[in-house]
């Protein structure tokens, strides 16, 4: 088993993207944001009802949002429109999303496929679903840093099998070779964190990405999140239904409810101080119930 | 079940073509306005007042021997899809049940009748064991029943390890029983659909052999010998092979759409479809396939 | 390696020989598998298929005697011309001089003249599978091209258009078609002749013009089932999670299609092939009646007709010999497109 200190003494494999290493302590920086979501509301045009009653954060390079919800608060949705994949008959009805200076809404399908994987990239849960199942998932990365890159077959090879090492994956040059089937939930979700990072992103959204994952599996992917937004300078955004999750790697804290923000702060004042109602439920019962994060600090 | 098939539209549409077509079959030798084998001077008349679809070579009016032939054509898809429904569920359903060497024999069976070239081989084995309709039929059954096997066998392997089941036999209900009351009703729509599928499959054979003069003795009419005798004249009577064509193409069209009707109506989503449709009054399809990503 | 510590440059170089051999075993293993799982499946069912086929003589009763001899033998003469053609033996014995003959290529000589059958056959084979070639080219590239576009254009006017041409198409069966077909270009508009067949040795142009409308009858059911089959395959495919997983990798909506969905959505549409070979050979039957073409279908239909047992099982063998390696072939290209469908079965 890889162990934390491990993740921790690996060195950096990928260069560091120039003005992204300002901020690896996260201390608050007056840095323009890489991701800005300014109130935005999110309706179903079909239902003809809004299903995100306007939600806004900013984050910067090195920084991590964390956003906090049950199912269908509306917290993948965000994500979604942030990533411009929003289901169909779903739309933005108001507010706005700005990535990197560039309001969202002004882009072209050719625009964003430029920008995703390249500026803006994402992890999801079940990481086994989101790999194609007929590839060698080593190809699959190699493939997005040809096209992202513009590299060349072998190097895109070579790059791949870097990527893997990168986010910790032992024998590498084997896994590259692997179809989703044959390897397990945590080893997909590291590639799946490959293939997102490939082509060098500047936010990453993770996506309930460790929901579905051993308890000490969980803590090191989480880990190694924390580990690429210290070494490249990411902006993290975590969503999870997990306080614990979301406390362990958030500067700020998002907590969502039927598509309302409840509440959102600092980490620490959300978790310590919390003001709203339903805040304070789901921190009582993840002290009830929050027998994974007791085990998953034993284990450390 | 019935009425939910009836409650779509393209079950009606069906339903009133087969039945439409085994009326036909009863009643057409009785409805047709002449002798069908009656040869007569005027061949290859064009369609009149006398002779509806005109006549072919021999001078026999077209429009009789159609009728007359319907029956053959249907009772013979008939014949197919019955045999192939006993060869192939029996031993479909009993494979789950009677142990691995059954279930190993039964399937190796099936395998090869799948890889048969079947027309070609109902061809051989019906010139080869005797030029009968009926035993042509039975052979054509035998060789399109592991459709019946594979769906028997796979409907009541679903239903055989579903815990209702196991506890029904724990609590001591006897297999006969339990056949009854919890296989059967699972495995009979899927069934259906196979049962309206090899009808549609029977027909198109039945044309096929009856079009290369198998399985009948010359004088008497089919559908498909009216075909293969109208080849031979094509350039005297291009439009004679429209009607005897769209007549197994309708009736192909209408077996189909019955089993799509069936496959739709039959199981938890089947019902919830004919409910969904019904309350569809101004709402949008939401069963609309979701094209994954908004910028397409 | 640019950035790598030392430590992890010595270990990945030193594993790279190694993992790289034993990525190549792998890959050579998954092969392998794919070919004993179907070679498997398809040793049964050639056994038993010959099985069925020799039994035929014996289900018959036909004999070479009545044929050679016509119907007013004595009953020792009968006997004399039946040992000869070795029919007084025991029953396995005689299924077994046969399947190994039928193992070496040999599938005995022809009651009615005595001609070797392998011979006979040979020469229409090519006829016919000249004809069941290009109808597969021309099922699965019309075919193919129909049901991308239905898929790419799902629920517009265009899907509607395919699907309800497909519907059409697959409720004509092949002697259908082939009438139409005939009136229409050969008899209509004198495009192309109506009959008959020349090699391709005397002539691409005058071949292909023999072979076009018998295969343009035999595709019809192959376009509608790869059609329909590619469509829903697609479908589906497109609402996989690595689409998504694609998309935010910023790859483009041309390269998901050809790169992601078509791959998986070909996966289904190859088995459909597979299953669709038989009816295609069989149909052989009816398509050069209509053709007059001297292909293996009309070999086995006058054979039959005129009781020639012998004939009747060899073109029974070769066919089912032509199902099993055409389904060999989809086997394993259907290891190669989705290996992940493979494990298991």
């Amino acid at each position: 088993m890889t162990t934390l200190s491990d993740n921790i003494t690996a060195r950096p494999t990928r260069p560091y993207a120039p003005g992204n290493a300002a901020a690896p302590g996260g201390s608050a920086t007056t840095a323009p944001p890489l991701l800005a979501v300014r109130d935005v509301r999110i309706s179903d045009r079909v239902a003809d009802r809004d299903i995100v009653h306007g939600v806004s954060f900013e984050l910067t390079p090195g920084r991590t949002v964390g956003i906090v919800g049950e199912s269908g608060s509306g917290k993948t949705l965000t994500c979604r429109a942030a990533l411009g994949i929003l289901p169909p008959h779903f739309e933005i009805g108001a507010g706005s999303i700005e990535i990197d200076g560039t309001d969202t809404a002004t882009l072209t399908a050719a625009d964003w496929t430029a920008l995703r994987g390249a500026t803006i990239s994402a992890v999801f849960q079940d990481p086994a679903s989101y790999l194609n199942p007929s590839i060698r998932v080593g190809a699959q990365i190699a493939e997005v840093v040809r096209v992202k890159k513009g590299l060349g077959r072998r190097e895109a090879r070579h790059r791949a099998v870097e990527l893997l090492h990168a986010v910790h994956l032992r024998e590498p040059e084997l896994v590259y070779g692997q179809y989703t089937h044959e390897l397990s939930g945590g080893m997909l979700q590291r590639v799946l964190i490959a293939t997102a990072i490939a082509a060098d992103p500047r936010i990453l959204i993770a996506d309930e990405a460790t929901t579905a994952l051993d308890v000490t599996v969980q803590a090191e992917i989480l880990d190694l999140l924390a580990d690429l937004r210290e070494r490249a300078g990411l902006a993290l955004v975590v969503v999870s239904h997990d306080l614990a999750v979301v406390s362990q790697l958030c500067d700020e804290v998002l907590v969502m409810r039927q598509g309302h923000v409840v509440e959102r702060g600092p980490t620490r004042t959300v978790l310590h101080e919390p003001r709203h109602e339903y805040t304070r439920l789901l921190i009582a019962e993840h002290e009830q119930y929050g027998l994974d994060k007791f085990l998953a600090k034993e284990d450390a | 079940m019935v009425r939910r098939v009836l409650a779509l539209t393209t079950g009606r549409i069906a339903v009133a073509i087969l039945t439409l077509v085994a009326l036909l079959a009863v009643l057409g030798p009785l409805l047709a306005p002449q002798d069908p084998l009656a040869t007569s001077d005027t061949m290859l008349a064009a369609a009149s007042g006398d002779h509806w679809l005109g006549t072919d070579y021999l001078g026999r009016d077209v429009f009789s021997r159609l009728l007359d032939g319907s029956r053959v054509s249907v009772l013979g898809s008939l014949e197919v899809a019955l045999t192939a429904l006993l060869v192939g569920a029996v031993p479909g359903i009993l494979s789950v049940y009677l142990g691995r060497g059954f279930e190993w024999i039964t399937l190796r069976l099936a395998d090869t009748l799948v890889a048969l070239p079947f027309l070609l081989f109902a061809v051989a084995v019906i010139a080869l064991l005797g030029n009968g309709i009926t035993q042509a039929m039975l052979v054509t059954g035998v060789l399109v029943s592991p459709l019946f096997y594979r769906v028997a066998r796979a409907a009541t392997l679903a239903v055989a390890r579903s815990p209702y089941v196991e506890a029904a036999l724990i609590s001591g209900a006897s297999l006969g029983w339990v056949v009854r009351r919890h296989v059967w009703v699972k495995v009979l729509p899927p069934i259906a659909v196979a049962l309206a599928q090899t009808i549609g499959v029977g027909f198109v054979i039945v044309s096929s052999l009856t079009f290369l003069g198998i399985g009948v003795q010359p004088p008497a009419p089919t559908w498909g010998g009216l075909l293969a005798s109208d080849l031979g004249y094509l350039s005297h009577r291009p439009w004679a092979p429209l009607t005897p064509a769209l007549l197994i193409m309708v009736t192909v069209w209408g077996s189909n759409l019955l089993a799509d009707a069936i496959r739709d109506v039959s199981g938890e989503a089947g019902r919830a479809l004919v409910n969904q449709r019904r309350a569809r009054a101004n709402r949008p399809d939401k069963a609309d396939p979701a094209p994954a990503g908004g910028t397409r | 390696m640019t950035k790598s510590a030392p430590s992890t440059i010595t270990t990945v170089s030193a594993g790279r020989r190694g993992v790289a051999m034993a990525r190549t075993r792998h890959a050579l293993g998954r092969v392998l598998a794919a070919l004993a799982r179907s070679i498997a499946i398809f040793v049964p069912v050639f056994v038993v298929a010959t099985f069925v086929t020799f039994a035929l003589r014996s289900l018959s009763g036909l004999s070479p005697a009545r044929i050679q001899l016509g119907e007013e033998a004595t009953p020792e003469a009968i006997a004399r011309v039946e040992a000869q053609w070795g029919l007084d033996r025991p029953f396995l014995v005689q299924y077994w001089d046969w399947f190994s003959g039928v193992l070496h290529g040999q599938l005995g000589a022809s009651w009615t003249n005595g001609a070797d059958i392998s011979t006979l056959i040979g020469l229409g084979l090519g006829v016919s599978l000249s004809v069941a070639t290009l109808a597969l080219v021309i099922g699965v590239v019309v075919g193919f091209a129909l049901g991308t576009l239905a898929a790419v254009r799902r629920t517009t006017w265009i899907d509607r258009t395919i699907t309800g041409f497909v519907t059409v198409v697959s409720v004509m069966p092949a002697f259908v078609v082939g009438i139409v077909l005939v009136a229409v270009f050969a008899v209509g508009l004198h495009l192309f002749p109506s009959a008959g067949y020349v090699p391709a040795e005397q002539g691409i142009g005058p071949w292909l013009a023999h072979i076009t409308l018998p295969a343009l009858a035999l595709s019809f059911d192959v376009i509608a089932d790869v059609a329909r089959q590619l469509r829903s395959s697609l479908i589906a495919a497109y609402r996989e999670n690595y689409v998504t997983g694609a998309l935010v990798r910023g790859l483009s909506p041309r390269r998901i299609f050809f790169g992601h969905v078509l791959r998986n959505g070909l996966g289904p549409t190859l088995a459909t092939l597979g299953l669709k070979f038989p009816a295609l050979v069989g149909a052989s039957v009816i398509t050069e009646w209509i053709f007059g073409l001297q292909g293996f279908g009309r070999f086995a239909n006058d054979s039959a007709q005129a009781g020639d047992v012998p004939a009747v099982q060899g073109v029974l063998v070769v066919s089912i010999v032509l199902v099993v390696a055409f389904n060999l072939i989809v086997n394993l290209l259907l290891a190669r497109v989705t290996p992940a469908a493979q494990r298991g079965v």
